[in-house]
């Protein structure tokens, strides 16, 4: 199972909202839309993998940090992030980062309930 | 393929994933026995979104190049056709309605935000693709019938204003050349997404001499659309106009129109609007001198902002007495917990909340990503992240990794 890390970016909110305006006017079902989240996620975690090549660094001040659930959550100010290309300066900005390793706990837990109980995850 | 040197990936990289997420999800739409056109309707939702949020550069550009080459031969074939076999929405009686009409297309916001109510990316192409032309607005009305879309057309002369607007109950306003007499109409209607959008017709008698133009304002539930730029909600406007008589009527459209270019769109000024019609009426001697001054432009719209906008201190007014009234209720919380009832409001300063004059971008900068490696050492944070997906002053930006150094 992949991360629905990403479903809170604009391509996934805009895909939830269309999902949302399709259930509302009853052309789909809500089983329906989660099972095309639950692909949107395979698909975006399998491209940002594959299909990405590039690499960031980012300078400025930490103001909060946070450890969760194997989830860092950090608050930055006044950062620099330098691409090759280019420069973008932000006066702040929250990071959300899942585990990098593939097999993560948590998710493994979540697989193993799913099959216990039979209910697929939401 | 690419044009400038340094090719951005993002683009490339969202339309994979999507391609690839509609077609893993056709078998899905299958078993669940959901039309293919559902699927495809998705696909342009979902598009249509990502276009609208700006927050790609270059997304789809040749697609919209496309359509928008299309939609051109489209619109000015069918212009004449289109204006007189309207069915859907025929506000008027079309003999008033002058032949030459033109739509000016100046605010692609609203465009892209009327397409947002579920255009197809053609019509919504289309739309933002009118020049100085007529506009079709039967394309863009007949795409749903349950979803209420504003067209507006404004002649270059700004004679001529037309809302036409596909809802539960057709309503829009048209606005004759000269002379002609628009029939009025208040009907409260609820859109589809809950919000009223009273409608008003405005009955203009004929003008005899005075002013040129007549002008119309057309109230929309999501949107409002002003002759010009424009969207606003003016149900009182428009009660207060029939009150006042033509000549505010004008005057107000023509301010509105005026203020289109100072005024905010959205919300801010649809709140403002109602206030505005309140001082509209003492405000309409003002306005006739400065519509009188600005003819030339088409003074369609009324002005309820910028230079005659009357409704700040009732704004302010309202948000004083809600910002009171909170303060009491968090007075009376505390009280009953502790003594400090004194305290809140003083806490109330210690937020620091000036993000506002930082950024033009209301976006909140967020990196979603994985990490690899978080090291401390002291207070010398260092990041390796990887596979993340940013968004920084409103566009998107993707790293497969990332480093970085803070100290906290």
């Amino acid at each position: 199972m992949a991360y629905q890390l990403y479903r809170n970016t604009t391509l996934g909110n805009s895909l939830q909202e269309s999902l949302d305006e399709l259930i509302q006017t009853q052309q789909i079902t809500p089983q329906l839309a989660l099972q095309v989240l639950l692909q949107f996620d395979k698909a975006i975690n399998t491209a940002l993998a594959n299909r990405v090549r590039n690499r960031v660094n980012f300078k400025g001040s930490l103001n909060t940090y946070r450890f969760c659930d194997n989830v860092w959550t950090f608050v930055l100010n006044d950062v620099e992030f330098r691409e090759v290309t280019d420069l973008v300066k932000v006066d702040k900005v929250k990071i959300v980062a899942c585990d990098g390793k593939r097999a993560s706990y948590t998710c493994v837990m979540i697989l193993l309930f799913d099959q216990l109980l039979d209910t697929p995850h939401l | 393929m690419a044009s400038s040197a340094n090719s951005n990936p993002v683009p490339k990289l969202y339309r994979s994933v999507i391609e690839d997420v509609i077609n893993e999800v056709r078998e899905l739409f299958l078993d669940e026995g959901v039309d293919e056109q559902v699927l495809m309707e998705l696909k342009t939702l979902w598009e249509n979104k990502l276009m609208q949020s700006k927050a790609v550069e270059g997304f789809h550009t040749e697609e919209q190049a496309a359509l928008q080459a299309a939609a051109q031969q489209q619109a000015q074939q069918s212009q004449q056709v289109t204006q007189q076999t309207q069915s859907q929405q025929v506000l008027l009686p079309q003999q008033q309605q002058a032949p030459q009409q033109q739509v000016i297309v100046q605010d692609p916001k609203i465009l892209q935000h009327m397409s947002a109510t579920g255009m197809s990316a053609a019509a919504t192409a289309a739309t933002l693709a009118l020049p100085t032309g007529v506009s079709p607005y039967q394309q863009l009305i007949t795409s749903q019938g349950n979803v209420s879309q504003n067209v507006y057309l404004k002649t270059a002369d700004g004679q001529i204003l037309q809302v036409v607007r596909a809802a539960n109950g057709a309503q829009y306003i048209i606005q004759p050349q000269q002379q002609m007499v628009l029939q009025q109409q208040v009907l409260p209607q609820m859109q589809p997404g809950g919000v009223q959008a009273p409608v008003i017709q405005q009955v203009l008698t004929p003008l005899q001499g005075g002013l040129p133009q007549q002008t119309g304002v057309i109230i929309q539930p999501q949107q409002i659309v002003l002759t010009g730029n424009k969207v606003q909600q003016n149900t009182q406007v428009m009660q207060m106009a029939g009150q006042a008589g033509q000549m505010q009527q004008v005057q107000q459209v023509q301010q509105v129109q005026q203020a289109q270019g100072g005024a905010a769109q959205g919300a801010p000024q649809q709140q403002q609007q109602p206030q505005a019609q309140g001082g509209a009426a003492p405000g309409a001697p003002q306005q006739q001198q400065a519509q009188q001054m600005t003819q030339p432009q088409p003074p369609m719209m009324l002005q309820v902002d910028g230079a005659g906008d009357t409704s700040s201190d009732e704004d302010e007014e309202e948000e004083e007495e809600e910002y009171d009234e909170d303060e009491d209720e968090d007075k009376d919380k505390d009280g009953g917990e502790d003594g400090q009832v004194e305290e809140e409001p003083l806490n109330s300063e210690d937020d620091v909340s000036d993000e506002e004059d930082q950024e033009l971008f209301d976006t909140e900068n967020v990196v979603v990503c994985q990490y690899d490696k978080i090291h401390r050492s002291k207070n010398k944070w260092k990041f390796h992240l990887k596979d993340g997906i940013m968004n920084l002053n409103g566009r998107d930006y993707v790293f497969s990794k990332a480093v970085g150094d803070a100290e906290w």
